[in-house]
């Protein structure tokens, strides 16, 4: 099979190509490369950042194909044909953040930040899925992203916040209603 | 270190026989939540590692003549959010769900966590409890083998290097079968449990019948010792009842020493949490005496609305 796409010899390096933030993307990885190498050394994001790398603290989550999942646990090579987005995907191509960012701001919830992308990219996926999450259902899904600042209950005021105007939003009349 | 191959083969058959041609220095790959912590901890240095991520088939869940057969590669949050898996064996999800985090859950396979057989991870002993069948396929073919004969030690397990798990097939317990699983966490609650103790009884007639506990945890492989759940057998797991089986699983579990625990703190924990997890079996029957399928329903499981 030597010479097919997706494979490679021992010790080699192996192109990998997936979509990153909307765009179209190929690094260069060996097989014990996780995600969060590849995504930091090549593609200079650095807001995926690698704590425990066993997949307990989550500061190195990344959205593949829309769900979290833990960029230190990701062969790299593994992410042929995904689409990953990571806390740099969030804002508008005009630089504007997104609700969710703006939510954490406003909140402060953060205080030294490492953990910060992580959550931020957790609580995008808990809106779609739980649009009505009770604060008890937003820790639970949360409960895999840890802060050691304890900034905990600012975070769950965000996101409480969050989920309480993007609910307004779908209430509110449309122009068309008026 | 010289990183391994990375081979993606397009079915199971083109999978097996690479697994063949590694004559078993090829490991097999999906969701890597494991794989990758044991090569990057040096902990496991394969030639090649074989992906089985995209395979096709093997994603599937479906219920037929009372058994519930899981695809090897769904994950564990499929199998926690399935509206077919919650109908049938409400616990089955339950104890995926309570597995790690959800970006975990996001990856890890059913295929994965039964072939690993790492000691500490919840859902072998749930499965084992079940009493479900490994199904398995090889250059040689399809093959069929119960749980509870195909764990060997700690992680090791009867699978030969040239057979991949296609999926899990697990009876789905008669009406009136309530079911728990109990998760003891010793450290903090995102950890791996210390002891997890599933318990499930069918109640009619007044009566508990078909009795049958599972260890997770707290053993080089999960235990069931049919002999000893025999004790409850139509009785009315009153404490004197409980508390045999609870003394007899403590007593015989080779229970073993970590972080978690020690071996004889683990014995003192499966006394308790077998007792626990069969007052809870009792209580949920006497509560609902008729449930409408099977197993009592967990409280607060997760849900997805889109």
């Amino acid at each position: 099979m030597e010479g097919e796409v997706g494979t490679n010899v021992v010790g080699e390096a192996l192109e990998v190509s997936f979509v990153l933030n909307g765009r179209a993307t190929t690094v260069r990885a060996r097989t014990h490369h996780t995600l969060v190498d590849v995504l930091r050394d090549q593609e200079h994001l650095y807001g995926v950042r690698e704590g425990c790398g066993v997949g307990m603290c989550g500061a190195c989550t990344v959205l593949v194909d829309g769900e979290p999942q833990s960029g230190c646990l990701i062969l790299a090579v593994s992410a042929e044909g995904r689409e990953i987005t990571t806390v740099e995907g969030l804002e508008d191509a005009s630089g504007e953040l997104s609700d969710i960012q703006d939510a954490f701001v406003r909140h402060t919830a953060f205080q030294c930040s490492y953990c910060t992308s992580g959550f931020l990219l957790a609580t995008k996926r808990l809106l779609e899925e739980i649009p009505d999450a009770s604060p008890h259902e937003v820790k639970t899904y949360l409960a895999g992203n840890l802060c050691r600042c304890g900034s905990y209950m600012k975070i769950l005021a965000a996101v409480t916040d969050l989920l309480e105007r993007r609910r307004t939003v779908a209430l509110a009349p449309t122009k068309e209603d008026a | 270190m010289l990183a391994p191959r990375f081979l993606r083969p397009e079915s199971s058959d083109e999978a097996v026989e690479l697994l063949r041609s590694f004559e078993g220095a090829a490991k097999v790959v999906a969701g890597s939540t494991a794989m990758t912590i044991m090569l990057r901890q040096g902990l496991i240095e394969p030639d090649a590692l074989i992906y089985v991520g995209g395979l096709p088939g093997l994603r599937e869940i479906h219920e037929e003549d009372s058994r519930l057969r899981v695809g090897a590669l769904c994950t564990h949050r499929e199998v926690e959010l399935s509206a077919e898996v919650r109908a049938v064996l409400p616990i089955l999800a339950y104890t995926f769900g309570t597995v790690a985090n959800v970006r975990v859950r996001n990856a890890a396979t059913v295929g994965g966590v039964v072939a690993e057989a790492d000691y500490a991870s919840d859902p072998p002993a749930v499965l084992l409890g079940l009493g479900a069948d490994v199904i398995t396929t090889s250059p040689s073919g399809e093959r069929r083998r119960p749980l509870l004969s195909f764990y060997r030690s700690f992680y090791e397990t009867e699978l030969d290097f040239d057979e991949l798990i296609v999926a899990i097939d697990v009876p789905i317990p008669p009406s009136g079968t309530y079911a728990v699983y109990e998760k003891y966490v010793s450290r903090a609650s995102e950890d791996r449990p210390c002891v997890g103790v599933f318990a499930s009884a069918q109640f009619y007639g007044g009566l508990f019948h078909n009795v049958r506990i599972a260890i997770g945890a707290a053993s080089e492989t999960p235990q069931h010792v049919p002999a000893i759940d025999r004790a409850g057998d139509e009785s009315d797991l009153r404490a004197s009842v409980i508390g045999e089986i609870a003394e007899a699983y403590a007593e015989q579990t080779d229970t073993l020493d970590d972080m978690r625990g020690s071996s004889w703190y683990r014995k003192e924990m499966i006394r308790v949490w077998v007792r626990r997890a069969l007052e809870r079996v009792r209580e949920d029957a006497y509560a609902s005496p008729s449930p409408s399928r099977s197993s009592s329903i967990p409280d607060e499981m997760p849900r997805r609305d889109q």
